[in-house]
């Protein structure tokens, strides 16, 4: 079994040693890092300290070795995403070191999407994602859908300040099994129970299983409305659609 | 001895003895039941100063509360200077555009010297004076005025503000410094205008931000504001706060309005005293989606705490049944009752 100290990366260590407390996790990291190529450590650690530039010209330079762009994709980018999201979880880091860490990912991503577009890689499904009437806000949704993305998942982004009619227009004209709706207010997390009667009203619920995120929203709010799946962070967020995406 | 609610409320706020727990709404107990019972719908009542006193009166006339706010909203400065605005309708809130931000850079921000005259600011000031007028020295009139990270958040747009925050700290101490005139105005032209107290939110959530953030950042700036705004002052931070509740306490803001995130009795055991806590009825689980018993369970935790103010946790959804905000006030009566 790998050690904490076969990975060849410092900070990688670092962090694993310093923010990872639950053992199923730090197992999974020692094991991803331990196995992944040298470069694509960089890279990871690059994402954990939200270094945009460093992490562009290193997944440049890493295609440049000839590096499968999946691999570094799954093994340095969200490889990086994984434990700043884990910190996220845990209050180690809040929403602008996110934020930072998602300007890098998105910065090595700009060079592996149109890779894999142009391969035609399978997808995990599609994802209808938006924030509900009344909520202009969309930190949280754009951090789930990069992660989404990331994850393999076609995602189809309805923005802030969604209709019910528009969700419901959205997963009729794309047929995708799953719905993420995410909201920041109190005031405007009733929408979510609103949108999902309209699917009930137009008898379309069963066509589609509905997740629900926010800072505001919890597991308990998530039942009452009717929601399939809660997710507290784009790291649950992933989980959960993919669990809901075997389920559909 | 019985105390008028505006007495009440002061004294409360003062760190004063009470007759009994006051009941306060900080942010908003507007509802559409409410609009429609005295035909003052959004947006009118937020943008029109008749409509705005009529439905703020409704938090005492009908509800019972200690208190009145006639600012429902958080973005009548916002609109004042500049923000694209989305008012909505009777049934939803009016935000700011922020993924259309007005300002990218500190040199950008201008604050206008007439900001108080502006419609959607001054409309506020003549419903503070029709309030006053209609409900008499008896009742405590709470206005609102938003602080700079609010503000920036308006403004700059939350992800942009956010990642200034990290990227260059002093132009963010910039952004906040100039801003500060906004809240420190309003504020005042409030006063003049006959409020009691002024709800300042500024949210700095531990949603978003870190606890060392509202120290590094705001904390110095809400010390100014209680002294540069001579009336008591309720800071509004929503979210989980407790790491960051110690600042708070020490900056000598009357009170601070607090989230159901927060168990009562850690939030009391944080800030020992050094300021009062408003709050913290469950909005989305409690007051919307439950009756009133469980409103009530809520309400006697906070006093059996020695929450000095009891209200929502934060402006309430529309949607939310008058029976569960007049649970309210009857459970503190039913608490005093036996206390």
């Amino acid at each position: 079994m790998a050690e904490l100290s076969d990975i060849q990366n410092q900070t990688l260590r670092d962090e694993i040693e310093e923010y990872l407390e639950r053992p199923e996790e730090i197992e999974r990291f020692i094991e991803l890092f331990t196995r992944a190529k040298p470069r694509l450590l960089e890279i990871a650690a690059g994402i954990i300290e939200g270094d945009d530039d460093g992490v562009d010209a290193l997944t440049t330079q890493a295609l440049a070795e000839g590096i499968d762009a999946i691999e570094i994709m799954d093994d340095g980018l969200i490889g990086g995403m994984g434990i700043v999201g884990i910190k996220f979880r845990e209050n180690f880091v809040f929403v602008p070191e996110v934020l930072s860490c998602a300007r890098a990912m998105r910065a090595g991503m700009a060079h592996i999407e149109p890779i894999l577009s142009a391969a035609g890689v399978e997808k995990q499904g599609t994802v209808i994602m938006g924030t509900v009437k009344g909520d202009l806000h969309d930190i949280g949704k754009n951090l789930c859908i990069m992660m989404l993305r990331g994850s393999g998942f076609d995602v189809i982004d309805l923005g802030v300040d969604v209709a019910e009619d528009t969700f419901i227009d959205a997963v009729e004209e794309s047929g995708a099994k799953v719905l993420g709706m995410s909201a920041l207010l109190t005031t405007t997390m009733p929408n979510m129970g609103r949108t999902i009667e309209a699917f009930i009203d137009a008898d379309l619920r069963d066509e589609v299983l509905i997740m629900v995120g926010g800072a505001p929203v919890t597991q308990e709010f998530s039942d009452d409305m009717g929601a399939d799946g809660y997710g507290a962070d784009a790291l649950s967020c992933v989980a959960v659609a993919k669990d809901l995406m075997t389920a559909a | 001895m019985s105390m008028t609610s505006r007495e009440r409320v002061l004294a409360a706020l003062n760190g004063q003895p009470v007759d009994r727990t006051p009941i306060c709404c900080p942010t908003s107990v507007a509802t559409v039941e409410l609009m429609d019972l005295v035909d003052a719908p959004f947006p009118d009542a937020n943008r029109q100063a008749e409509p705005m006193a009529r439905l703020a009166a409704t938090a005492h006339t009908l509800l019972g509360f200690d208190t009145v706010m006639p600012v429902f909203s958080i973005i009548q400065e916002s609109s004042a200077l500049g923000c694209k605005m989305q008012w909505e309708g009777k049934d939803n809130w009016p935000t700011v555009r922020m993924s259309e931000p007005i300002w990218e850079h500190p040199d950008d921000i201008y604050v206008p010297n007439d900001l108080i005259d502006h419609p959607d600011t001054k409309c506020v000031l003549d419903a503070i004076k029709l309030l006053r007028e209609d409900l008499g020295p008896d009742v405590a009139i709470i206005g609102k005025t938003m602080g700079p990270w609010s503000l920036a958040y308006h403004c700059f747009g939350v992800e942009k503000f956010l990642l200034l925050s990290l990227d260059d700290p002093a132009a963010t101490a910039e952004v906040l410094q100039k801003l500060k005139k906004v809240t420190i105005d309003f504020g005042r032209a409030q006063i003049a205008a006959g409020v009691d107290a002024l709800t300042l939110p500024d949210h700095a959530t531990g949603d978003l931000v870190s606890g060392e953030y509202y120290h590094r950042y705001l904390k110095d700036l809400h010390i100014e504001f209680a002294q540069a705004i001579p009336c008591p002052l309720i800071l509004h931070i929503c979210g989980r706060t407790v790491d960051r509740m110690g600042f708070i306490a020490e900056t000598g803001m009357a009170a601070f309005h607090y989230d159901s995130k927060n168990k009562p009795g850690e939030s009391m055991d944080v800030v020992e005293g050094r300021i009062a806590l408003v709050g913290n009825i469950n909005n989305p689980e409690t007051l919307f989606a439950k009756g009133p018993d469980d409103v009530k369970r809520e309400v006697f935790a906070n006093l059996d705490a020695g929450v000095q103010m009891i209200g929502p946790e934060c402006a309430i959804p529309l949607q939310t049944s008058i029976a569960n905000l007049r649970a309210i006030p009857e459970a503190v009566q039913e608490w005093h009752a036996v206390h």
